[in-house]
């Protein structure tokens, strides 16, 4: 381990000071509003504070970091693309603004009022799915940063990390929403001091100038060393190596829709005082999401630049899978340059990172859980007590399902894609309810249930046709000796269509949403016009 | 080479860590100030739940 006493000192007073605040508000805990949505008592920088401080996960850093890695700063440019999306719809209060107007708890809530109990239950759960499975990844990998930073030995992630969650799930489970918003406020500051510290010792290390130029050498394949040259340009994202156009303009759709209907962001909005702090909440948190990717991008280029001149990658990680090794490249890096006292910072920073986005996301499945799963299928209103302790149990099974499914179970190679996919389903078809319902009068119940169900299918169709298209091209660079029927029709497959390629993100992802927006507007033409009294009113969205 | 693009990726870095620094004192503050402030709002909610 590289740790001194001053760090351990820094790491321990981070946790009991979180712990013991995070506690503490449970006291003001009265009923199911104030635990889900903390009484809407929440001002703007608290919002500011909250907001960050849940989207920016140990997760988020693994991956912005190794985008750095692998595109060089050119990686950041999805970062620019969110901020702009938030500040478009901070500006504008596009949803969101009648969508904290309406007063509900969670998105599906708006649904019952213009699709239906049915819809609502639908949207709710193809949200939980998504939701929770995506956050499946988040404990492993947060974990393989603490383990790649510290030094200390692998076996002990999976203990580590359920020490984490056991720390986060008491406070959540006690405090919700109200624990999570002060927690995530000491963990903004914790977390900032720590992004900025690290940003800073990696500039003054490296040198910005010799930065920029080993980003070059990379790039143009100057250097020696194991998977230390840049496939891709490193300040261009428009560079035909890079994302390229298409992939760029998919992608601001794509967060538009995202900061809009990611239930996270919206407990948010849906907890602030009124409109006007949701939206001006957006409008400052906008320039925070390019240093969300910038700034773990700077340590991730950094590192490549570090050991392209050190004789490539640490002795660790050679013999990894290229995806892997660039994965776990910058924890390494960072553990290797920071002096003690500074990592007991980062490391604060790291727990803090992952602390508040876990504690945010149990806490919004398990209120979407009980608000759209469970109480529309309870006939007697249940006592404020019963509802609590419900929703406070919700919160400690999925904490327990994050463990075995998330931590202590492997999962299968191709999780991600799967993961991708589960994420696609829910923004498409969420996203295509949401609009219809707040800005199009004419939108029906059966439009809705088609665009659920397109945009389900949009997704899966996808996964499908790209896992045949990889395997058939696996079989033909590796025939097998004696082929399998599946294997025989699959090798069949590619001797019929020998050009067939896989579906690119951004096809497959405009796709979904196409398809989904189809399913609402046929669906719709195709139905009787909707009743007017069951339309959200016009002064809630105008 | 200072090409257009990494002017902007050093003028989106410094600016990052300038705002993140910036932040961490002005909201550290002020949400300090509302987290006292909504914490008093829930106290008198209850105390005047109890007095009912």
């Amino acid at each position: 381990m590289h740790l001194a006493l001053i760090d351990w000192v820094i790491i321990v007073g981070y946790l009991v000071g979180c712990m013991s605040a995070g506690i503490w508000m449970r006291r003001y805990i009265r009923g199911v509003e104030d635990f889900a949505v903390a009484g809407r008592a929440m001002d703007l920088n608290l919002g500011i504070a909250s907001l960050a401080a849940t989207e920016l996960g140990l997760v988020t850093v693994m991956y912005t970091a190794q985008l750095g890695f692998t595109n060089g700063f050119a990686g950041a440019t999805v970062g620019v693309l969110v901020a702009v999306a938030m500040y478009l719809v901070g500006r504008t209060g596009f949803v969101i603004g009648p969508l904290r107007r309406a007063g509900v708890m969670t998105i599906p809530e708006l649904f019952q009022r213009r699709f239906g109990t049915k819809v609502r239950w639908l949207a709710g759960l193809f949200i939980v799915l998504g939701g929770v499975l995506n956050m499946g990844i988040f404990l492993r990998l947060g974990g393989e940063f603490l383990v790649a930073a510290t030094g200390m030995p692998a076996h002990w992630l999976e203990w580590v990390m359920t020490m984490l969650l056991s720390m986060i799930l008491l406070y959540t489970v006690l405090g919700g929403m109200l624990s999570v918003l002060v927690t995530d406020y000491l963990q903004f500051i914790v977390k900032g001091l720590g992004i900025v510290v690290t940003s800073i010792l990696v500039i003054a290390s490296v040198g910005w100038h010799d930065l920029v130029q080993g980003l070059w050498h990379c790039w143009q394949g100057g250097v020696a060393g194991t998977g230390q040259t840049l496939n891709a340009h490193p300040f261009n994202p428009f560079h035909a190596s890079s994302f390229g156009w298409g992939y760029l303009l998919w992608q601001l759709v794509f967060q538009v829709a995202a900061v809009t209907t990611w239930q996270t962001q919206i407990s948010r909005v849906l907890s602030a005082r009124d409109e006007m702090t949701a939206k001006r909440m957006y409008r400052r948190t906008a320039f925070y999401f390019v240093g969300r990717f910038a700034l773990p991008g700077l340590w991730g280029a950094a590192a490549l630049v570090y050991f392209s001149q050190h004789g490539g990658l640490p002795a660790a990680l050679q013999g990894l899978p290229a995806n892997e090794a660039s994965l776990r490249a910058t924890p390494a890096y960072l553990g290797l340059l920071l002096p003690t006292g500074f990592i007991g910072l980062l490391l604060a920073a790291a727990l803090a990172a992952e602390m508040s986005t876990d504690s945010g996301y149990l806490l919004t499945w398990a209120t979407v859980i009980y608000n759209d799963l469970i109480a529309p299928c309870v006939k007697k209103p249940l006592s404020p007590a019963a509802r609590l302790l419900i929703t406070r149990s919700l919160v400690l099974a999925i904490g327990l399902f994050l463990l075995v499914y998330g931590l202590w179970y492997e999962l299968p190679g191709n999780a991600f894609d799967y993961l991708a996919v589960t994420g696609n389903i829910y923004l498409a078809s969420v996203f295509t309810l949401l609009v219809a319902g707040l800005y199009w009068r004419r939108a029906t119940t059966t439009g809705a249930y088609a665009a659920l169900v397109l945009g389900a299918i949009g997704p899966i169709t996808f996964l499908v046709v790209n896992l045949v298209v990889m395997k058939v091209q696996q079989l033909g660079v590796h025939p097998p000796a004696s082929p399998s029927l599946v294997q025989e029709w699959l090798l069949h497959f590619g001797q019929s269509f020998p050009d067939v390629k896989p579906i690119k993100p951004e096809l497959a992802g405009a796709s979904s949403f196409a398809l989904a927006f189809l399913g609402m507007i046929v669906g719709s033409l195709m139905s009787r016009r909707p009743d007017e009294s069951a339309l959200v009113p016009q002064e809630e969205i105008a | 080479m200072m090409t257009p693009f990494v002017v902007f990726w050093t003028v989106m870095i410094f600016a990052s860590i300038a705002w993140y620094g910036f932040l961490v004192f002005y909201v550290g503050y002020k949400g300090g100030g509302e987290i006292i402030a909504m914490t008093k709002e829930f106290k008198k909610r209850d105390d005047d739940e109890t007095k009912r």
